[in-house]
């Protein structure tokens, strides 16, 4: 291919005004502060189609987003409580939170008003059950309690609740029995181990997807702890925005680090290999590639993710190739050949970089038909970058490499002649078919041993101590929400309440046997009306056992007063129970009415066995298990297959576009040769113990991409073997020194995906020289 | 005794310098904490509202120094309490069982025992007090300083000499409950049966 002086002039200015294009939509995209999203849990797949679902795991997530909890603990039970005063005072300056709780500031009046007009349907089981079955124990109970100078504060005054029906009701209204109102300050304490913890409720202001929200939070959490131990207190907190923040934290700092020592080992390589520092620019493709990805992802995404950040990093790698491909060309002049010149050694090698473009956008954008929105991102971060890494080698680099001679290091091509003489041995001595024997049974072997892992859990990292913070917080203050709940559909209210007390029936039974330490339905808040039977008719005969009460000094006209109300009140609407000052905390349980009916939800804490729960929802109507970590493990599973169905499919397009120029006989050869690289680097992970996660299959597919990079580069043989050789091993180098890093990353599958991804490019390179014809092998073995 | 002390700070800076050489909270709570053992019967009224007479019962406390209080209720039935700073226990047929929950009737409770030790602990925190008369009759008024007691209490009225002898409370809602102790015993020590019930 010849490009004539025409186009040598035309084609830079042309990428320049694409460049300056590019510059304008970025600095539009950022106008408003960076577009990025730090939860990596939003790059998880939205499982369930059913919109239902999704409205009850957005309603069950939100507190996890936007709230935090914080336990001050000092040895002094008053100190607890000026120090969390405190601390709510100075956050609500900071005008971050919509809403800051540290006390029970309750309207006790509409709290009484709520349980007198629904102590019947707050009636916790047991209570009904004994005012059921056996209503002299009940009696006798209340009569005690009438003398008791210890008894609780009852909301209602007793001659409004002669029968100790709004006591009762009142008790199991109290969600966290851990957690006790200190009467004066109102402040909310749980003791322990001769700690006092004061607890603090914050709710910020704003969506989660604030990406400012979570550092400031973190940060602030930071010297109010500062501030408590200062005071020799201690503080708790737990949150979601914690991870979030920590999460951001590291993938910034891992952006800053990998990416800065990638580039600065490449930036050395090119010093050492070409010797010329003008060599530098063909660095530019990586900012082009990396400004290109994140506008393409602003664009489709609207934002772009902090782990689709991290990985598209390691892009550098890939970006810093291109111009490799002609670069290396330069050694050829120490075969005698013409010297170096940027354009006609681009025209020479254009079709191959041409062809390397293909097959990895191929291969990144397979991916992207996975209904994984990790990967989809990852794929439009890599293609836009890619195609503007490859326009900005082909257009511009050229031009501002003209008329530089580079004075490649010959020892690196001698060292490169001395690789593949000692191949050309050991084939001489082995033979290929007994190579390929040895190493199909390597691959055997370690594929035996290899073991796949999908857990949600690896994403989070490890935090340990925030991980700890919240193990102790739930101990704290018997408060575990589990990811786990129920979604409970019915036709109408009514059914929904029977529906959530069959539900709770078989819920209790967990609670008694230890499975569960609690849960919250809606049919607690109200009992559903059918329960209510059998309550009314024992109230009805309640009046033949109440002789202990008559006996204490209470008038008979006054108890059959009570029981006429208790019999004629209605029985409270769910809207209006939640409406109380008593429904806060079963407010998010109810999703209201749709097209199709009613639903609400049934939240579970303290879980200790997953598997009770399939067991406990089977059989009832219209009760579904929403188990969203479950659900996302399998869903890895199952995206990794449907990741490997599109690779392979991918492939067959590589495989036809390689046809073109090599012949089926080549392209199969080019082809084949990455997943033989691919199958034993997994082979590898098996050997080593290390699960296939479904980021190191993405790393090892992606190794196949890049794999048919470096054999289409010695294929084309250009300059000879040793030169395309030379050429190859730089271009991994570059790729490794940037996705090999990701390796040291702190969480998990992005380190996962660096092991996967360091083998491959190894492998790659090792076999990679099969990928030349056996004539030019030949010739290669005469000139050594 | 931390809390005590803590107590007494807060009530003399209440009372003010003008109250120094009158008969003051330090003195009371002094006066209060001196004895090692008191013993005697208990009548405790609570009026309501709706009704004529009030839901009357008796019985015999023991209050230790060291260990607590020991409430035995004898009419019109028979429960024993005991309430230490460990919170409230009842007697069972299988031993003493410690009441659920850190919830409000267990600070009431250790109010009340903060109340006849002479103890200002939650006291000065929680009401502001009021001191009136000599160590042979005095008055203690305490109000509620918090909206949540304000909206429970609305004064806790204590009378006594040597010894505390009447306690009332008025709840917001119009109901009181008044606690005599008319014929409380100094001892120095604990019977067999109450330490083993105090401090088994």
């Amino acid at each position: 291919m010849r490009l004539d002086h025409r186009s040598r002039r035309l084609l830079p200015r042309l990428f320049l005004a694409l460049l300056l294009a590019l510059l304008a939509l970025s600095a539009w995209q950022w106008r408003a502060g960076p577009p990025l999203q730090a939860s990596m849990l939003a790059l998880l797949p939205q499982g369930a189609s059913d919109e239902l679902v999704q409205q009850a795991e957005r309603r069950m997530q939100e507190p996890l987003n936007r709230e935090l909890l914080v336990l001050v603990g000092h040895a002094e039970r008053e100190q607890a409580i000026v120090l969390v005063q405190r601390i709510a005072r100075q956050w609500a300056e900071a005008e971050r939170f919509e809403q800051l709780q540290w006390s029970l500031q309750a309207d006790l009046d509409a709290l009484r008003q709520q349980v007198r007009s629904s102590r019947l349907s707050l009636l916790p089981h047991a209570d009904r059950q004994l005012l059921i079955t056996q209503p002299d124990g009940f009696i006798q109970q209340r009569a005690a309690q009438l003398f008791d100078t210890f008894a609780s504060v009852s909301l209602l005054p007793i001659d409004q609740d002669w029968l100790g029906l709004g006591a009762r009701a009142q008790q199991a209204l109290n969600p966290h029995p851990r957690i006790q109102t200190d009467l004066g300050s109102g402040a909310l304490l749980v003791e322990d181990q001769g700690l006092t913890w004061a607890l603090l409720r914050a709710r910020i202001r704003g969506d989660s997807f604030d990406l400012q929200a979570a550092p400031a939070v973190a940060s602030q959490v930071a010297s109010t702890r500062a501030l408590v131990s200062a005071e020799g207190g201690q503080l708790l907190a737990a949150s979601g925005l914690l991870y979030a923040a920590a999460g951001q934290a590291r993938a910034s700092q891992e952006v800053a680090w990998i990416g800065g020592i990638a580039t600065l080992g490449i930036l050395l390589l090119l010093l050492l290999s070409y010797r010329r520092a003008r060599v530098l620019v063909s660095l530019l493709p990586i900012g082009v590639a990396l400004l290109a990805g994140c506008a393409a992802c602003v664009l489709v995404f609207g934002q772009i993710n902090a782990l689709t950040l991290v990985l598209g990093a390691s892009l550098i790698g890939v970006a810093a190739d291109y111009p490799q491909h002609y670069l290396s060309k330069s050694w050829s002049r120490l075969h005698g050949q013409a010297h170096w010149h940027s354009w006609s050694a681009l025209a020479a090698t254009l079709p191959g970089l041409s062809l390397s473009l293909g097959t990895n956008l191929i291969g990144y954008l397979a991916l992207a038909f996975t209904p994984f929105p990790a990967l989809t991102q990852i794929a439009v971060f890599s293609a836009a970058g890619l195609i503007a890494a490859y326009l900005c080698a082909v257009c511009l680099l050229p031009a501002w490499l003209g008329g530089l001679q580079l004075r490649p290091a010959p020892g690196l091509l001698r060292f490169s002649e001395n690789l593949l003489s000692l191949r050309a041995r050991l084939l001489a001595s082995i033979g290929n078919r007994k190579l390929l024997g040895l190493l199909l049974l390597f691959c055997a072997a370690g594929l035996l041993q290899l073991q796949t892992q999908n857990d949600v859990r690896q994403w989070l990292g490890a935090e340990p101590q925030l991980l700890d913070e919240a193990q102790r917080i739930a101990e704290l203050t018997g408060q575990q929400p589990t990811s786990q709940f129920f979604l409970v559909r019915a036709s109408d209210e009514q059914q929904l309440l029977q529906r959530q007390a069959a539900l709770s029936e078989r819920l209790e039974r967990a609670v008694a046997d230890g499975q569960l330490l609690g849960y919250r339905a809606l049919s607690q808040l109200v009992a559903p009306a059918d329960s209510q039977h059998a309550l009314r008719q024992a109230l009805q005969g309640l009046p033949q056992h109440w002789q202990p009460l008559l006996a204490a000094g209470i008038p008979e006209a006054a108890l059959h007063a009570e029981l006429a109300l208790l019999l004629n009140s209605a029985q409270p609407r769910l809207e209006q129970a939640l409406a109380g000052p008593l429904g806060e905390a079963w407010r998010p349980l109810w999703l209201g009415r749709g097209d199709a009916g009613v639903a609400g939800l049934v939240s579970l804490q303290g879980l200790n066995d997953t598997s009770v729960l399939h067991s406990v929802g089977a059989g009832l109507d219209g009760v579904q298990l929403v188990d969203r970590l479950g659900e996302l493990n399998s869903l890895f599973s199952a995206t990794q297959l449907s990741a490997a169905q599109l690779k392979l499919m991918s492939i067959a397009a590589i495989l036809l576009l390689l046809c073109l120029p090599f012949g089926l006989g080549g392209a199969l050869r080019i082809v084949c040769l990455p997943l033989l690289a691919a199958l034993t680097a997994l082979a590898c992970l098996g050997w080593l113990g290390q699960p296939l996660t479904l980021f190191s299959l993405f790393g090892l597919l992606l190794i196949t991409a890049i794999g048919v990079d470096y054999a289409i580069l010695m294929r084309e043989n250009i300059g000879g073997p040793a030169v395309s050789l030379l050429g190859t091993l730089l271009a991994a180098l570059t790729s490794w020194l940037s996705f090999g890093l990701l390796l040291l990353s702190q969480t998990p599958v992005i380190a996962n995906f660096g092991l996967a991804i360091s083998l491959g490019l190894l492998f790659c390179c090792l076999l990679a020289p099969w990928a030349g014809t056996q004539r030019s092998a030949q010739n290669q073995t005469v000139e050594a | 005794m931390r809390r005590f002390l803590r107590g007494i700070a807060v009530g003399i800076a209440l009372l003010g310098a003008s109250l120094a050489q009158a008969f003051d909270l330090e003195q009371l709570g002094a006066q209060l904490a001196k004895p090692a053992v008191v013993r005697g019967p208990f009548i405790q009224e609570k009026h309501l509202r709706a009704l004529p007479q009030p839901l009357t019962s008796r019985g015999q406390f023991v209050l230790s120094r060291a260990h607590g209080l020991l409430w035995q209720l004898h009419s019109p039935l028979q429960q024993d309490y005991r309430i230490g700073d460990r919170g409230i226990a009842r007697r069972t047929p299988q031993g003493w069982q410690p009441q659920p929950g850190q919830d409000v009737a267990a600070q009431q409770s250790r109010l009340f025992l903060a109340v006849l030790r002479g103890d200002h602990a939650g006291l000065a925190d929680d009401f502001e007090l009021q001191l009136s008369g000599d160590a042979e009759a005095w008055q203690l008024s305490l109000t509620p300083r918090s909206r949540l007691l304000q909206q429970i209490f609305s004064a806790i009225h204590i009378q006594g000499g040597a010894l505390v002898e009447r306690i009332e409370l008025t709840e917001t809602q119009g109901d009181s409950t008044l606690l005599r102790l008319p014929q409380s015993q100094v001892d120095d020590r604990l019977s067999e049966a109450e330490r083993l019930a105090l401090a088994p």
